[in-house]
């Protein structure tokens, strides 16, 4: 199964597009640039690690590239957006699991 | 036995580590196992300050907890919210438990705290305690005791109520 938390440390395929920022802002950021956007509840698993966040929290899709866009936050740096790529699986997973 | 979770955020504030120690120690005496969920920084300074373990026994990592918590898993959630990533976690926390739960909003900075509050009040309908406080606890530990008080009233008229209905 696909794991962000080690995807994060093993990988350097990924793009940081907000670091160390407000939540709302990596949440506008993603409502804004990803071409498809699914809500989810905070502490859904989206690939394998809970979504930290205030409701609903916005998930960018891109299936051209095959990438999806999340906020990533940690308690002491604050939000981050990460675009990664992940199996077509687990983007059907994330649309199944939406709110919207 | 109830159980409480207090969350710690970044102990970037002096206030925060006493403030855990103190609500540790009051929710023991209203008859809660409090665990505390921290970074490791904020463990570190738990351990410094109780160092035999007398006011708080239980510490887990907020990331493994966060991964394994479930709805059912606390009757209490006490969240420390001083940042940005706070609120965030909180509100998380918050949605998954959906048990009572209480927000101990702080800053140094006016407009920060009134934001954090706002961001808490309208993403939970969680009791909130907030004053401005950095160095100074006292201000926040005061209305953390009105509070718990409150909530300890309560406590009390439920148990009463299901003993007349019994």
């Amino acid at each position: 199964m696909f794991c962000l938390e080690t995807y994060l440390r093993e990988s350097e395929n990924y793009e940081i597009h907000m670091t160390r920022s407000g939540f709302k802002d990596c949440a506008r950021f993603i409502e804004e640039n990803a071409p498809e956007v699914v809500h989810v509840k905070p502490g859904e698993k989206i690939v394998g690690a809970r979504i930290i966040g205030v409701p609903p929290v916005p998930i960018g899709i891109n299936d051209d590239k095959g990438t999806i866009m999340l906020p990533y936050t940690k308690p002491c740096y604050g939000s981050a957006t990460v675009e990664i790529p992940v199996p077509l699986e687990e983007r059907e997973k994330i649309r199944a699991v939406g709110i919207d | 036995m109830k159980k409480a979770i207090i969350l710690l955020g970044c102990p970037e504030s002096p206030s925060q580590t006493p403030l855990a120690v103190y609500a540790a120690n009051k929710l023991t005496g209203m008859g809660y196992k409090v665990t505390m969920a921290s970074t490791p920084s904020a463990k570190k300074l738990l351990e410094v300050s109780d160092p035999d373990q007398h006011y708080v026994q239980d510490k887990i990592d907020i990331e493994t907890c966060l991964d394994e918590l479930a709805e059912g898993d606390y009757d209490l959630l006490l969240g420390f919210v001083y940042k940005d990533a706070a609120v965030s976690y909180f509100v998380t926390f918050y949605h998954i438990l959906n048990t009572k739960s209480l927000a101990l909003v702080f800053h140094r900075d006016p407009e920060k705290l009134e934001y954090f509050e706002n961001s808490v009040k309208e993403n939970t309908d969680a009791e909130i305690v907030s004053a401005r406080a950095y160095h100074n606890p006292t201000p926040l530990r005061v209305r953390l005791d009105r509070t718990l008080d409150k909530l300890n009233k309560e406590g009390l008229n439920e148990k009463n109520d299901d003993e007349d209905d019994s």
